[in-house]
């Protein structure tokens, strides 16, 4: 990621599945923010192979698998771990204040 | 069929063309999955696949007649004249449909002949709030016309052109979409060929943000000749997208799908769909088509889909084709050999790719700047 960036709200703590994704809009951007093992990320919420919101996906072995062709992406890096999918999806920083989420997305 | 009780069924007739409707709520807002819709990228379409943005863009649309017969009008909804050939097949089309301003109508009157074509100017404004067309070219039996669609600018735009070809009519169309970077456009253009008839339609597509184009078929008596052409070139961002479909439902037609692409930089994205049914009515039918793109670097993507359902043995022919690859080493191999440098051994290669389509175009001023639009592309 590059440039400045700034944190935007994206969903209530509550909101997130305790080991699961739920898919919101930041600015337009489509963001999964995914929960596994009590820790949160956020990823592009479109799979790199065509266009599926990942957040429909299920989480295990911190990845999130897209249901459609079940390419898995490492939730801490993006990148896919086996095909059809073979381009990482971008991955955004987290943080949780107070009750909520916010993501930074690139500039 | 209800003598042959218990001779082998038929499988059903592909359902992808069958739904039509004039009212946009009769087809759901797709949501991505659907097959018509799959490759599409819906959040960036400017909500022109919902109900949203309000139809208040800006496009206008001027027509140059070509000669003192062709007759041109500015009609408004509920005109009978409209609608006549084509039901809309999706819930954009059924949009364009029901929000249009104003209709345009190109009418060409029977015996008419003349080489020099109609030119129809579509400039967008701005890329904000959605503009709708619809636009009538009334071909009348055994005259001959050449029509120019150019497209320029920047829009939001959805639009229905409406082809009839009337009996041993011929109708040369030529589609540009020459678009700012920042355009959103999704069109259908359907033709209805009667006995005889001869349509030659050609697309090019060089810009936009993404045009999603529908050339599609339909023949309303035996002996008619469909040509559909179709060259693009997708830029780093752009999405082109072409969706074929020649429906055979009369005996010893002819068509023939000729699509050829080139594609460079992160995100260029080329889809093309050639659907050709035969139906069991369409004996003799002849049809061919196929599908060339060009990849020429990393990070692109290449869609291409030929569906052909024959559902008759009595065809003099049908086939199709599709292939997508880098540049040959060897062709390139071939001109570095002989002193040429490797920049212009991949532009000579990727002339020679698209010069075919190019020199079949029939409006030779047309043939130029083509030429010069793909080459300020390899530029």
């Amino acid at each position: 990621m590059t440039g400045a960036t700034q944190f935007r709200r994206a969903c209530a703590l509550a909101d997130v599945p305790e080991e699961g994704a739920i898919g919101v809009e930041v600015a337009g951007v489509p963001v999964a923010v995914v929960r596994a093992d009590g820790e949160l990320f956020a990823l592009h919420d479109v799979c790199s192979h065509e266009e599926v919101p990942l957040s429909e996906g299920e989480i295990y072995d911190h990845t999130v698998e897209c249901w459609l062709h079940g390419s898995c992406f490492d939730l801490r890096t993006g990148k896919p771990t086996g095909p059809p999918a073979t381009k990482p999806v971008a991955t955004y920083p987290v943080k949780v204040d107070g009750d909520d989420v916010y993501v930074a997305l690139p500039d | 069929m209800a003598g042959l009780q218990g001779a082998v069924e038929t499988a059903p007739v592909s359902r992808l063309h069958e739904m039509q409707s004039f009212d946009p709520a009769d087809f759901p807002v797709p949501r991505g999955r659907e097959e018509e819709w799959r490759f599409t990228p819906l959040r960036r379409l400017r909500g022109l696949h919902t109900d949203e943005p309000p139809g208040d863009g800006k496009v206008s649309v001027d027509v140059a007649a070509a000669a003192p017969g062709v007759t041109i009008e500015k009609v408004e909804h509920g005109d009978p004249r409209l609608g006549t050939a084509y039901v809309p097949a999706d819930r954009v089309s059924a949009r364009a449909f029901s929000s249009f301003r104003e209709a345009t109508l190109i009418s060409v009157p029977a015996d008419f002949e003349s080489a020099t074509p109609t030119h129809v100017a579509v400039r967008g404004e701005s890329p904000d709030g959605a503009a709708f067309g619809h636009t009538v070219i009334d071909v009348q039996p055994h005259a001959r016309a050449v029509v120019v669609l150019d497209h320029t600018g920047s829009a939001t735009y959805a639009d229905n052109v409406e082809l009839i070809i009337g009996d041993g009519a011929s109708l040369v169309v030529v589609s540009l979409q020459g678009w700012a970077d920042d355009t959103v456009h999704l069109a259908h253009h359907h033709a209805r060929l009667g006995r005889d008839a001869r349509l030659t339609h050609t697309a090019v597509t060089l810009g936009g943000s993404v045009v999603r184009l529908a050339p599609s078929v339909r023949y309303a008596g035996p002996g008619g000749d469909a040509e559909l052409r179709g060259l693009y070139f997708a830029d780093a961002g752009q999405h082109m997208e072409h969706r074929l479909f020649v429906d055979h439902a009369e005996r010893n037609c002819r068509s023939r799908v000729s699509y050829k692409g080139a594609l460079q930089g992160n995100g260029a994205h080329s889809v093309w769909i050639g659907d050709v049914i035969i139906r069991p009515e369409a004996t003799g039918t002849d049809t061919y088509e196929y599908n060339r793109n060009l990849v020429l670097t990393d990070d692109t993507r290449v869609d291409s889909v030929p569906n052909l359902e024959i559902l008759t043995g009595e065809v003099a022919g049908a086939g199709h084709a599709s292939a997508s690859g880098r540049l040959e080493d060897q062709h390139l191999f071939y001109l570095m050999a002989r002193g040429i440098p490797l920049d212009e051994a991949r532009k000579l290669v990727i002339r020679g790719f698209f010069g075919e389509l190019i020199g079949q175009m029939e409006v030779p001023e047309l043939q130029d700047r083509v030429r010069a639009a793909v080459e300020a592309e390899l530029a």
